[in-house]
C-alpha cells in the first residue's frame, strides 16, 4: 500500500507542475460555467407576475425578496384576471398570487396561502413556478405556497384557486410544496445552477479522458518497467495510478462544487447525497481515464480524442441542453452514457429536494458504471504493466 | 509489502558464492530467439562486462535477470534466492539501456520516488539521495528538472538511482550511450569504484574499449548466445599468435572487407568505424598482398596499423564480424 501511494503521489506532483493539466482541471471550467451560466440566465430571466389582493407587510416582503432574486423579475399586475392572461400570453411566465390579510393571518400564527400559477404542460412555466416557490419556502416556514395548474379555460381560475387554496389547507405544508414541485421539475434550475452540474460532470469525464495521455507517456518513458524492478507488487502500480486519477477527478469535483457555492451561489441539494455523487462521478472519471490510457498508442492521440468522445457523451447524456426537450430516443440513447445518470441525480437533488435515498436507483446505476470502467481499465493497466 | 533500503548479504552460502547466477536463459520474441542459453555467474566486488553487438541480446538478458521478462528457460538466482522472491528485488539495483525518468520533475524528486519504491522513507531517504547525487557528481543540480538536464547527466542520474537502497548486485545496460567523452569517463571511474567498494556489477556495452577498462570479466555475446568468456587476457589469449592488422581507407570498405578476406594467410576480416580490421596468423607475411588487396578494390587507403590483439579481435575471429558494423 504504502509503495501503492508513492505511486500516487508521484502522478499527482507532476499534475500540479503541469500548467496545462491545472488550466483545464480548474481555470476553463470555471470560465465555462461562468459562460454558460450568464447565457443561460441572460436568456431566460423568469418573469413573474404578482398580484397583491391586499397581504400587506409580510406580501411586501416577499415581493422584495423576488426582486432581490437574480433570476426574477417582478411585474405588479392589478387583478387576478390581468395576471392569469398575462400567463397565459407567456408575457410572464409565473403569477403569484399574494392574498387578502396575509400579514394578520401570519401575525396571528395562523399559516397563509401563496398560489402560484403555472401550467402543468408548460415545462417553462413549471421551472418558473419551481424557482418562484424556492423564494417562497425561503422567505419563511409560515408561509405556504399553493401550486396550482390548470390546463382549463381562464374563466375557472378563481375557482381553482379556492379550491386549491382549501386542499392546501389540509396537508401539512411541506409536503405540498415538495409534492407540487415533484411532479414538474424535468430540469435544472437556470443560471449557474444549471451550468454548475452540467459542467461539473462533463469536465471531471473530459479532463480524465484527456489525461490518459499521462499513462501513456509513463509507460513510453519506460517508468512503469523501471517501477516494476523494485520489491513491488504490480498491482500496488495499477492501484497508485488509479488513485492519482480518482484523486484529480475528486478534486477538480470539489473545486467546482466549491466555486460554485461560493461564488455563484449554487445550491447542490442534500449535502451527503451530492457528496456521494461526486465521490461516484470521481471513480467514473477514473475508469474512464486510466482506460484511454491504455487504448491510445500516442499521448497526442489520447489529448486529441479523448476531449472530443467526452463532449459527445456530455451532449447525448443531457449536459449541454436536458433530456426532457429531446425525442423519447436520444433520451433513452442518452442514457447509455453515465452522464445522463448523474445528471438526472443533479436534477433531483437541485430541483426536487432529492436525498440520498431518493437518488440510490440513480447512484446505483452510476456505481455500475464506475465498477464496470474500473474492472476494465484495471485489467488493461495490469497488462501495461505486466512481465512479458 | 517492500523490504527495508538496507540489502543484507546473509542468504549468501559461504565464502566467495556467487552474488548472480543465471544458467541457460532463453528468451524468444515470436519466431525470433532474442536470447538463447546464456549463464554466467557474477562474485562480490566482480565486474562482468557483457560485450556484444546491437541486437545481440545483451538487453534481453539484463531484463531477465531482474525479473523484468520472464525466461522461458533457464534460472536466475541473486545470493542464492530465485527472483519469484519479491524482496530479492531489493537486492539488484537495474540502471536501465533507456532513461527512466520523468523529465518534468526534479532529480530529487525522481529519486525520492524511485527510493520510496525500494522502501526508503524519511531521514534515510534523504540521506541516500544527497549520497547517491554526491557519487554522481549532481549534488548541485538535484533541484532542477530532469529535462533542463544534458544528456550526460541524465545518464548519471539514472544510474545514482540504481544506487539509492544499496543493491548488492548493480547491472548497467549500456550506461554511456549518447554520452560525451568526459562524462563517459567519469562514469567508467565511477564503476570501478563500485567494484572495489564489494558491489557485484553486470556492465553491457557495445563497446570494445569500455569491457576493455572497466570489466575484470567478460562474456562475448552474439546472437543471443554467449560465445566465449573470460578475463580480457585469458579471451586474448585464447586467439594464439595471430596478428590483428588495420586498414584505415576511404571508399568502399565492404569491398576491401572482402578482397582481405581473399588474401591467403588472412583469417578474419570486417569493416567497422572508417577501417578494416583483419585478423591472420602471420601479420608480416600476408602484408603484401593485403596492400595488394587495396589497390585491386579502388579505396584510398590512408594508413596501415598492426595493432595489439584485443577483444574486438576476439570478437572478429569468433564472429566474423566487427563489433560495430
Ligand atoms: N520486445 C521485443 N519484441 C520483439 N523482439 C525483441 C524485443 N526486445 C528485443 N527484441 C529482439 O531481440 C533481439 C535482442 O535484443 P536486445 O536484447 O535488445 O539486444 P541488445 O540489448 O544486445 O542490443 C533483437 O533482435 C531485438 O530485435
Ligand atoms: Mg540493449
Amino acid at each position: 500500500m504504502k509503495s501503492a501511494l508513492a505511486v500516487a503521489g508521484t502522478s499527482l506532483l507532476r499534475v500540479s507542475k503541469d500548467r496545462r493539466a491545472l488550466l483545464f482541471l480548474i481555470v476553463l471550467p470555471v470560465v465555462v460555467i461562468l459562460i454558460i451560466g450568464a447565457t443561460v440566465r441572460g436568456f431566460s430571466t423568469i418573469r413573474v407576475g404578482v398580484v397583491d389582493l391586499g397581504s400587506g407587510a409580510a406580501g411586501r416582503s416577499l415581493v422584495s425578496a423576488m426582486e432581490g432574486s437574480s433570476n426574477l423579475e417582478v411585474q405588479r399586475y392589478p387583478t387576478l384576471a390581468a395576471a392569469t392572461t398575462a400567463v397565459s400570453r407567456g408575457e410572464a411566465a409565473t403569477a403569484v398570487v399574494l392574498p387578502r390579510g396575509m400579514d394578520a393571518a401570519l401575525r396571528a400564527g395562523r399559516s397563509a396561502d401563496v398560489a402560484v400559477l403555472a401550467n402543468q404542460s408548460n415545462t417553462t412555466q413549471q421551472a418558473a413556478a419551481a424557482a418562484v416557490g424556492s423564494v417562497v419556502a425561503k422567505e419563511g416556514a409560515r408561509v405556504q405556497a399553493a401550486y396550482f395548474a390548470s390546463s382549463r379555460a381562464l374563466g375557472t381560475y378563481e375557482a381553482d384557486l379556492r379550491a386549491a387554496a382549501s386542499l392546501q389547507r389540509s396537508t401539512p405544508q411541506s409536503r405540498v410544496l415538495s409534492r407540487v414541485v415533484d411532479a414538474s421539475s424535468q430540469t435544472l434550475p437556470e443560471g449557474f445552477s444549471y451550468s454548475a452540474p452540467t459542467m461539473l460532470v462533463l469536465f471531471v469525464f473530459v479532463n480524465a479522458l484527456a489525461s490518459g495521455a499521462v499513462i501513456i507517456e509513463t509507460r513510453r518513458l519506460g517508468l512503469y518497467e523501471r517501477m516494476a524492478a523494485a520489491p513491488i507488487r504490480r498491482a500496488a502500480i495499477v492501484l497508485g495510478e488509479t488513485l492519482a486519477y480518482f484523486l484529480v477527478a475528486l478534486t477538480q469535483a470539489t473545486l467546482i462544487v466549491g466555486i460554485g457555492a461560493l461564488a455563484f451561489g449554487v445550491s447542490w441539494g442534500n449535502p451527503p447525497a451530492a457528496a456521494a455523487l461526486v465521490i461516484l462521478w470521481a471513480l467514473v472519471g477514473a475508469g474512464a481515464g486510466v482506460l484511454s490510457g491504455t487504448l491510445f498508442r500516442t499521448p497526442e492521440q489520447a489529448g486529441a480524442i479523448g476531449p472530443p468522445v467526452g463532449i459527445v457523451l456530455a451532449m447525448l447524456g443531457g449536459c449541454m441542453w436536458p433530456l426532457s426537450i429531446v425525442s423519447s430516443f436520444m433520451r433513452e440513447l442518452g442514457h447509455a452514457t453515465p452522464q445522463a445518470w448523474a445528471v438526472d441525480a443533479w436534477t433531483d437533488l437541485m430541483s426536487r429536494g432529492g436525498t440520498l435515498g431518493s437518488i440510490a436507483p440513480k447512484l446505483g446505476i452510476l456505481a455500475a458504471f464506475a465498477a464496470g470502467l474500473l474492472l476494465l481499465s484495471t485489467l488493461r493497466l495490469g497488462k501495461v504493466v505486466a512481465r512479458r | 509489502m517492500s523490504e527495508p533500503g538496507n540489502a543484507p548479504l546473509q542468504a549468501q552460502e559461504g565464502e566467495g558464492a556467487p552474488v548472480l547466477s543465471c544458467v541457460g536463459l532463453a528468451k524468444r520474441f515470436g519466431q525470433r530467439s532474442a536470447v538463447d542459453g546464456v549463464g554466467f555467474e557474477v562474485s562480490p566486488g566482480e565486474i562482468y562486462g557483457l560485450l556484444g553487438p546491437n541486437g545481440a541480446g545483451k538487453t534481453t538478458t539484463i531484463k531477465m535477470i531482474c525479473g523484468l521478462l520472464d525466461a522461458d528457460a533457464g534460472s536466475v538466482r541473486i545470493c542464492g534466492r530465485p527472483l519469484a522472491e519479491l524482496s530479492v528485488r531489493s537486492l539488484v539495483g537495474y540502471v536501465p539501456q533507456d532513461i527512466a525518468l520523468y523529465p518534468d520533475l526534479s532529480a530529487r524528486e525522481n529519486l525520492a520516488f524511485l527510493g520510496r519504491l525500494y522502501g526508503l522513507r524519511g531521514r534515510l531517504l534523504d540521506e541516500r539521495i544527497a549520497e547517491a547525487l554526491e557519487l554522481t557528481e549532481l549534488s548541485d543540480r538535484g533541484k532542477d528538472r530532469v529535462d533542463a538536464y544534458s544528456g550526460g547527466m541524465r545518464r548519471r542520474l539514472n544510474i545514482a538511482a540504481g544506487l539509492l537502497h544499496h543493491p548488492v548486485l548493480l547491472v548497467l545496460d549500456e550506461p554511456t550511450v549518447g554520452v560525451d567523452p568526459q562524462s563517459r569517463h567519469a562514469i567508467l571511474e565511477r564503476v570501478r569504484s563500485f567494484g572495489a567498494s564489494g558491489m557485484a556489477v553486470v556492465y553491457t556495452t557495445h563497446y570494445m574499449e569500455e569491457a576493455d577498462r572497466v570489466c575484470d570479466r567478460v562474456g562475448i555475446i552474439d546472437h543471443g548466445r554467449l560465445i566465449a568468456e573470460g578475463t580480457k587476457r585469458e579471451l586474448v589469449e585464447a586467439l594464439g599468435e595471430k596478428d590483428r592488422i588495420d586498414l584505415v581507407a576511404t571508399g568502399d570498405l565492404r569491398a576491401l572487407a572482402a578482397a582481405s578476406r581473399a588474401v591467403p594467410g588472412v583469417e578474419r576480416a570486417a569493416e567497422a568505424d572508417g577501417r578494416v580490421h583483419v585478423v591472420a596468423g602471420d601479420g608480416r607475411s600476408v602484408l603484401p598482398a593485403l596492400v595488394e588487396a587495396v589497390e585491386s578494390s579502388g579505396v584510398t587507403l590512408n594508413s596501415v596499423e598492426v595493432a595489439e590483439a584485443d577483444l574486438e579481435s576476439v570478437f572478429l575471429h569468433l564472429t566474423g564480424t566487427a563489433l560495430r558494423e
